[in-house]
């Protein structure tokens, strides 16, 4: 085929003209308020399907495989995971037998009901939604970008919602309600007391701390800045007092030997020794240093990970402490303080 | 903080410049204050000598040739001079000076008159064990070097995370310090004085500030504070300083650092058991006055760039007067 000279550029002309005109109506719409973002006129037809086939395909695309989910079948995982969604989730997802309010079914896109939302989703697609979050939807990502771990215990219940088990007594909800905040704590730090810190054997300086830190986010949580955000300031220094030790627990046991008790009482030319700081028998250490004897040792373990990988903030010597340590290092510790019986904070004494 | 900067440079500066002047001979293999850098600084003057003579022989040839009687040369002359000149003579010479040399080289490893010094390479700091002869367990110790004049010291060195050097130019040559290889190295002071030592191989951020002071003492003075140095510390009385250790138990300075004779038995940092009678302070970064450790405690990180000491800032200024009044009191 002959092409006359001249062709190509009255072709690139027409385009140019056409992409002109294209960006000058786009502009427009923009500029003068052209497209309605009333949420009463909805998508276009085919628009939702459109953003809701996008939307699940990159679920699937960017979730993990299901072999790196962890175990999920401890029951206090779920436990903790219900009470983190009776204050963070449910306000938009309900709960098992419970109505989304009429506010929430009105919104666009509306948040499924979670018997519905969790339904055609396995636990490495639930992970990746609730650590993501999903844009222009409302689903906001996990506060703390740095605890992804954190999520599982949502996960964990999810999966009860979706198997039909869920817990349904949402004391964390009920006890915010009502201003009952010792209430609000206990639901985690009593009620399942796993994988959770005992609060009871814990200085107020250091509970005064914690909560200032999860408050003002340099000590990163999804679940802790979340529940500390939601008791007023005036509130906490009525609380912890409340929350932190009355009486010692226990009659004083043996302290367990093996390479945790080395650990913590010498330390190693890398490692400090912790008792010099958190006990047992540091008396003369800060109030604010917490003590840990007979605290939880999966709490204690996921502590020590984050100090050493960098991720846990609000104090400069802990990361410098911590930095060396091995995971075998990490689980012997957690162990052998998971063992000791507690002492009473020394600030009580 | 400018103000601190300031003062910190200036103490830093006079430290140095007493410390690090080669003209004092603190830190000079040319005023060789040991039998090793004595025979280095011999052969050294004499290379010198000999380089500067045929220098100049050459030299004066070249401007005999060129300037006082240019033009041709006889070709017997020209075969003569590369002959004897080029061949003969630098063969006779070198060999010489070669053969000589070596005769007089220390063997740097040649095994000591008893005590050994185990010296590890920290990040940036040294770790120190005196192993008299006999010794079941080390006497421990830290970012000083303190030797009996006239008695041949072995030092078995290491290092923990990566290669350092070990040297003290007054006394000898200098040996590498490699994380688990020991290497070994022997010195003989021969003059009682205060010297310094160095770092001699990059070994990251405060590389420069790894440093520390060598003290070479009468034989019957170093007994003596060997004595010392093993002995508990004993708990300074003064109120600052019984104030400072409390502080110094509260924060938890003792998770890291040794006082023997208390219940601070901390190794990841340097032992502080006798701190007090040492004459620097953070591996030859400071002095050891009570300004100095106050310094060194509240702005660590300014002081030596990465160091794994976190500072202590955030203590009040008090505070940082009574830590030095109780570690100054550490004698």
């Amino acid at each position: 085929m002959k092409v006359e000279p001249g062709t190509p550029r009255i072709v690139f002309r027409t385009l140019a003209a056409l992409a002109s005109l294209g960006a000058l109506a786009g502009g427009g719409v923009v500029a003068f308020g052209l497209y309605n973002v009333s949420a009463r006129v909805g998508h276009w037809p085919g628009v939702g399907w459109v953003l809701h086939t996008t939307f699940v395909q990159s679920v699937k695309l960017r979730a993990m495989p299901e072999a790196e989910v962890p175990d999920l079948s401890d029951p206090a995982l779920a436990d903790l995971g219900a009470q983190h969604y009776a204050t963070a989730c449910a306000p938009c997802h309900a709960a098992p037998g419970v109505e989304r309010s009429a506010t929430v079914r009105a919104m666009v896109p509306a948040p499924p009901h979670i018997e519905e939302a969790v339904a055609h989703w396995e636990a490495n697609h639930l992970h990746w939604i609730v650590y993501n979050g999903i844009k222009m939807s409302g689903m906001p990502a996990w506060s703390a970008p740095e605890r992804s771990a954190e999520v599982w215990p949502v996960v964990a219940y999810l999966l009860r919602v979706k198997e039909g088990t869920a817990p349904t007594d949402l004391v964390a909800q009920d006890g915010g309600a009502r201003g009952d905040w010792a209430a609000y704590c206990q639901a985690c730090h009593e009620d399942v007391s796993a994988h959770v810190p005992r609060l009871g054997i814990l200085s107020p300086e250091y509970l005064n701390k914690a909560l200032s830190d999860y408050r003002d986010g340099s000590r990163p949580s999804g679940i802790m800045e979340q529940a500390a955000s939601l008791v007023p300031a005036d509130d906490i220094p009525a609380l912890v007092p409340r929350m932190s030790p009355r009486t010692p627990a226990e009659a004083v046991t043996e302290a367990p030997a093996g390479p945790g008790a080395d650990l913590a009482r010498r330390g190693t030319d890398d490692v400090p020794a912790c008792v010099a700081c958190h006990g047992p028998g540091a008396t003369r250490a800060k109030a604010e240093f917490p003590s840990l004897a007979g605290q939880d040792p999966s709490y204690l373990a996921a502590q020590l990970s984050l100090w050493r990988d960098g991720l846990r903030g609000g104090s400069d010597v802990m990361t410098k402490a911590a930095m060396d340590l091995s995971d075998a290092d990490i689980a012997a510790l957690a162990g052998w303080y998971g063992a000791l019986s507690p002492e009473i904070a020394p600030a009580l004494q | 903080m400018r103000g601190f900067r300031h003062t910190v440079t200036l103490a830093g500066g006079l430290v140095g410049s007493g410390l690090m002047s080669g003209c004092t001979g603190q830190q000079s293999a040319l005023i060789p204050r040991g039998e090793d850098a004595a025979v280095q600084s011999t052969l050294f003057f004499v290379m010198l000598v000999g380089a500067v003579v045929l220098w100049l022989m050459l030299n004066g040839l070249f401007f005999y040739l060129t300037r006082v009687r240019p033009g041709a040369v006889p070709q017997r002359l020209a075969n003569g001079m590369i002959i004897i000149g080029g061949l003969v003579v630098p063969a006779v010479l070198i060999g010489a000076l070669l053969a000589w040399g070596l005769s007089i080289l220390p063997d740097q490893q040649r095994s000591g008159d008893g005590l050994t010094i185990r010296v590890t390479g920290e990040q940036w700091w040294w770790r120190v064990e005196y192993w008299p002869e006999g010794a079941e367990a080390p006497i421990v110790s830290a970012n000083e070097i303190r030797m009996p004049v006239g008695e041949r010291v072995e030092f078995a060195l290491g290092a923990k995370r990566v290669i350092h050097s070990f040297w003290i130019p007054a006394l000898g040559g200098k040996m590498d310090m490699f994380p688990g290889r020991d290497t070994r190295v022997s010195l003989k002071a021969t003059e009682p004085g205060v010297y310094r030592g160095q770092c001699a191989e990059f070994c990251g951020a405060s590389h420069a500030w790894m440093a520390f002071a060598a003290e070479a003492m009468p034989p019957a003075d170093f007994a003596a504070w060997l004595d010392h140095e093993a002995s508990a510390a004993v708990a300074p009385s003064t109120p600052d300083a019984v104030a400072g250790a409390e502080i110094f138990a509260r924060e938890g300075c003792g998770a890291c650092h040794t006082v023997r004779g208390t219940d601070h038995i901390g190794q990841v940092g340097p032992d502080l058991t006798h701190v007090g009678a040492r004459h620097t302070l953070g591996a030859g970064r400071l002095g050891a006055t009570l300004e100095d450790f106050a310094a060194w405690i509240s702005h660590t990180d300014e002081l030596k760039p990465e160091v794994e000491m976190p500072a202590y800032g955030h203590l009040p200024e008090e505070e940082h007067r009574l830590l030095a009044a109780y570690l100054k009191g550490l004698q």
